[in-house]
């Protein structure tokens, strides 16, 4: 892993507007901040080596590392990337209803890891209004405070680094594709600091096409609707093609294509869907809004959701294969992409000073780009 | 008992020019002082009010210049003495009114001190008010010694009776601030009565009305007065000559260039060689006199600060005498002989002197001057303005900053006037990025605040001081209100002119002289104007820049956030600390990655300092004044806070 300092973030990464404003890099240290929806660097930081620079996942991502670190290959570069099993799923007896997006299952594997100790600490992302907000959750009951997906980006890695700063031993963590590459950075060590341990005991990786600028966002929806007066905000699984605006008992559609029009470019250099360094990663299922997909990639993500079935958190059904072909194309599509932007970009194993985004067997990039 | 006071005639005392001064119309029995603060003027008021209790005398602080000029001008126009005082932009704020006083006239004795700061020791310009004089056609006086300044205030008085006309006495910093031994002469013992008379002949100068029209009638008397002055001046004893019947060069300043080019003659040990022609009155210059020290020699040296105003005067009398004395060599600033910008000093006329009489000079060893330049540049200490320990602006700009910073629309602070002006520098992490006159902060923000029709999307900020709100944003205010001008007033309200030395202002209970006056609040004169007004406490930075960013986010036109915390310096503060403060050197993560020195790199108040050898922060005990900001800047908690008891 190449490591570089905060002004090398800056140039690199907050200047060339490809930060996603996952909150990675902030908590760390007094210089970087966010504040709605948008990471600032206060004042400048000498440091030529920084944590800010190792854990962005948008700036040397060495995939080969990660890969080998946690699944103990090189990366692949399949669609879905590493995994155990894939399945259906929706929230248990268990649980309690609440206004969850889909199945329910992200809030169910959260309140089982917490109830029964598998963490100390949720890191998730709770709402002011329509401005995302993370939040560390140490009581089980909270949990469903922060159902519900949140359409815009969020620095919910604000809220690790916090809960890494409080001491907090086992974490769990609620993150996108983004976020969690950048967790998975964070967990190597990257610093080499001799009195590291890696406290998070539990990664639930969230499955993301893209998310909106808040930025951009807030006026957009002002001129629409009174922006205090919005209860939820969902886009139904596809081909629904819709945002769902609710304000209370009403509701306002806004085509998706109007929203697209307010994602920052720097999701269309995102390689990943399903977010593939997680230990459990969830997601829509395409046709059915009340399943979620879920997939299983590691020992620890397998060993939790055994537990939940067992408990009555969570209920699995086998993924319809339909389904699941259908996810593998669109993953496949979205790495496909970014990958051939990113390669033409010349972002990809630069060589010399030039500071690459990702970096893999060349080989790798040949396939996936082919 | 003030040293000023003392009754005995021909008392020796050593007084700074400003004291001088103040000893001046003190003599001259001058009744009403009216100034605003401004370095390096600002003594004279104070001296005044000092002893205005013993002499009767009103002083006050003026909310600005025009008005102290305006509240002076009145005393004289019922007859009594009275004496303005500004620094030298302060002329220009109170100009318009000049321009009119100048032409209506005055009846008591009115004198009008300026004083100029050449080299800009402590402003942002090395603005000249002779020109003044000249453009508004009123006589010039410029003092050459503490002496002089004590005698020529005094005898100004005196001219302004018989011409019935302002006289300007202009000093500079070095002659303001620098002391010197002054003989004292007597004080008066009557007393003087008030009284405006305006029922007389309209045109009677001390009945009539006072008005500068009709226009033709007025200036015509304004020339015949200037006619008067010059033929007074031509004997004026506060002109001198000094050197040899025939010099090959001569010399002619004025002010504390006297003492420059006097040194520069002595050390080069010309005494024999060059004349010294002195000039107390500057404008209007008396032709007979100047023509009769022309006419000794062919080479004329004019030393002065700022601005060639006396090398041109001089030139005019030699054009017009030339048939008579004949053609000239000049040097002066013209023609770069002496530099046209900053402060003079004797090296500057040695120097003018050598090259005019092909002298070889060399003030210093060359190995010496390459020896101490080395060192200066390697050894001596980075010391760039900054602000005091325990400041409050440190703080207010620290959040000022960062609101702007997360803000992200590339918002800027239009500044202003007062210690803040410094919010320049890196002590400020360089937020100010426009700063001209006082107040103008806020007319500009009025109208960066209307260019949103052109597309300008960045929001605007602006700062004043409590003292600058009442000096001049007030107008720019309700201008920007009326308007619907969108941007934000954050008014730094420590309590007082702080830069000048705790002058009172409007906002205050207390006069220059000490008495309970009533106060006018900020706050509600902003609400009147119709403004959203937020009162903070700049020490609590997480609640000031979250404010500041809501503000900057509010659309709604004239938004003003005032942040109230007294000066470290005030006597208030410094009577005790509000926290102890300590530093866990275990914790200190000094320049780690998760903090890097914030508190010494970046927050640099000088109460703490950077230990290299054991790569922490330690406190300084001495000067930490115990605001307790900086265990909120500290990232690791390492900097802690407990209540002073």
């Amino acid at each position: 892993m190449k490591i570089f300092g905060p002004n090398e973030l800056l140039e690199e990464v907050i200047n060339k507007n490809l930060c996603i404003g996952c909150g990675a890099c902030i908590h760390l240290c007094p210089y970087f901040r966010s504040y709605k929806g948008k990471t600032a660097m206060l004042f400048p930081c000498t440091l030529e080596e920084g944590r800010c620079f190792a854990y962005c996942p948008k700036i040397e991502v060495n995939l080969d590392e990660l890969s080998q670190q946690y699944f103990g290959r090189y990366y692949e570069g399949g669609p879905l990337g590493n995994y155990l099993s894939i399945h259906t799923a929706k929230a248990g007896p268990k649980v309690e209803k609440a206004s969850f997006q889909a199945g329910g299952t992200v809030s169910a594997l959260m309140s089982f890891a917490l109830a029964k100790g598998h963490i100390d600490a949720a890191v998730l992302t709770d709402k002011e209004g329509i401005l995302p907000v993370p939040r560390v959750i140490t009581d089980a009951d909270e949990v469903l405070q922060c159902s519900s997906s949140k359409y815009s980006a969020s620095p919910t890695l604000s809220a690790l680094n916090q809960a890494m700063t409080d001491e907090y031993k086992k974490i769990g963590v609620v993150a996108t594709p983004c976020q969690v590459l950048s967790v998975a950075q964070m967990r190597m060590n990257p610093l080499e600091k001799e009195d590291f341990t890696d406290s998070v005991a539990l990664v639930v990786g969230l499955f993301c096409t893209w998310a909106i600028d808040f930025r951009a966002f807030a006026p957009f929806i002002s001129e629409r609707v009174d922006i205090t007066t919005i209860t939820k905000v969902d886009i139904p699984p596809p081909p629904s093609e819709i945002m769902e605006v609710y304000m209370g008992e009403e509701k306002i559609e806004i085509p998706l294509n109007e929203i697209r029009e307010l994602v920052p470019e720097t999701c269309s250099y995102c390689i990943d869907m399903t977010s593939e360094f997680s230990d459990i990663s969830v997601g829509v299922l395409e046709g059915r809004p009340d399943l979620n997909t879920l997939i299983i990639r590691t020992e620890r993500g397998q060993k939790i959701v055994n537990e939940s079935v067992k408990e009555g958190y969570l209920i699995l059904h086998d993924i319809p294969e339909e389904n699941l072909e259908h996810l593998m194309w669109a993953a496949g599509n979205k790495k496909k992409r970014a990958f051939v932007k990113a390669k033409e970009e010349g972002m990809i194993n630069t060589e010399g000073d030039k500071k690459s985004y990702l970096r893999l067997q060349s080989k790798t990039v040949d396939e996936i780009t082919g | 008992m003030s040293a000023l006071l003392d009754k005995k005639e021909g008392a020796e005392h050593l007084l700074m020019g400003n004291e001088a001064i103040a000893r001046g119309a003190l003599e001259a029995g001058a009744k009403v002082a009216a100034g605003y603060p401004g370095t390096p003027s600002s003594e004279i008021i104070e001296s005044l009010a000092g002893v205005a209790k013993e002499t009767n005398m009103y002083v006050e602080w003026s909310v600005n210049e025009k008005v102290a000029m305006e509240v002076a001008a009145a005393a004289s126009f019922a007859e009594l003495r009275s004496l303005c005082v500004m620094k030298q932009n302060g002329v220009n704020v109170a100009s318009d009114f000049l321009l009119h006083l100048a032409g209506s006239g005055t009846r008591g004795g009115m004198v009008l001190v300026p004083c100029d700061d050449p080299g800009a020791l402590s402003s942002i310009n090395e603005g000249e008010s002779r020109f003044f004089a000249r453009t508004v056609e009123i006589p010039l006086l410029e003092p050459g010694d503490f002496q002089e300044a004590k005698d020529m205030t005094k005898w100004a008085f005196e001219l302004s009776e018989e011409l019935k006309q302002l006289v300007m006495l202009r000093s500079v910093t070095r002659l303001s601030h620098a002391s010197g031994n002054v003989k004292f002469g007597t004080l008066p013992t009557e007393e003087s009565t008030a009284r405006f008379r305006c029922d007389g002949f309209i045109l009677d100068p001390d009945e009539g009305v006072v008005i500068s029209a009709p226009v033709d009638y007025k200036h015509s008397q304004q020339h015949e007065k200037l006619k008067r002055a010059k033929e007074i001046f031509e004997d004026s004893p506060f002109n001198t000559y000094e050197g040899p019947d025939k010099p090959e060069l001569l010399i002619i300043t004025s002010s504390a260039c006297t003492l420059y080019s006097r040194e520069a003659i002595s050390i080069l040990g010309l005494k024999d060689r060059v004349g010294l022609l002195k000039m107390g009155t500057t404008w209007p210059l008396p032709p007979k006199l100047l023509t009769r020290y022309l006419s000794l020699t062919e080479k004329i040296l004019i030393v002065e600060e700022v601005l060639p105003f006396l090398e041109e005067n001089v030139k005019v009398i030699a054009a017009e005498t030339a048939s008579e004395i004949g053609i000239k060599k000049f040097y002066g600033k013209n023609d770069d002989t002496i530099p046209m910008v900053g402060e003079l000093n004797p090296d500057h006329v040695i120097n003018a002197i050598a090259k005019i009489l092909e002298i070889d000079y060399l003030p210093r060893p060359e190995e010496y001057s390459a020896k101490t330049q080395g060192l200066a540049f390697f050894g001596a200490p980075q010391r760039e303005l900054i602000f005091c320990p325990g400041c409050p602006h440190r703080a207010s700009f620290w959040s000022i900053h960062n609101a702007l910073e997360l803000d992200g629309r590339k918002g800027f602070v239009c500044g202003d006037i007062g210690c803040y002006t410094m919010a320049l520098l890196p002590t400020g992490f360089t937020t100010l990025k426009t700063v001209h006159a006082m107040g103008s902060g806020s007319g500009l923000a009025s109208g960066f605040g209307k260019l949103g029709q052109f597309g300008l999307d960045q929001p605007v900020l602006a700062v004043c001081g409590d003292s600058t709100f009442f000096h001049s944003a007030i107008p720019a205010l309700i201008n920007a209100r009326h308007h619907k001008s969108d941007f934000t007033l954050v008014v730094l309200d420590n309590s007082g002119t702080a830069m000048t030395g705790f002058q009172p202002h409007p906002g205050l209970k207390v006069n220059a002289m000490g008495d309970n006056v009533p106060d006018l609040d900020i706050a509600e004169l902003c609400r009147a104007m119709g403004a959203r007004v937020e009162i903070r406490d700049p020490f609590e930075l997480e609640e000031t820049r979250e404010t500041l960013n809501e503000l900057m986010e509010d659309k709604e036109g004239l938004k003003v956030l005032i942040l109230r915390q007294i000066c470290g310096l005030s006597p208030e503060k410094k009577a005790g600390k509000k926290y102890e403060m300590a530093i866990n050197e275990e914790i200190c993560l000094g320049e780690n990655c998760g903090c890097n020195r914030v508190c010494t790199r970046i927050f640099r108040c000088p109460g703490l300092v950077w230990d290299k050898e054991k790569q922490v922060t330690r406190l300084d005990e001495v000067i930490c004044t115990g605001c307790g900001v900086c265990a909120d800047i500290c990232p690791a908690g390492a900097i802690t806070r407990k209540e002073a008891v």
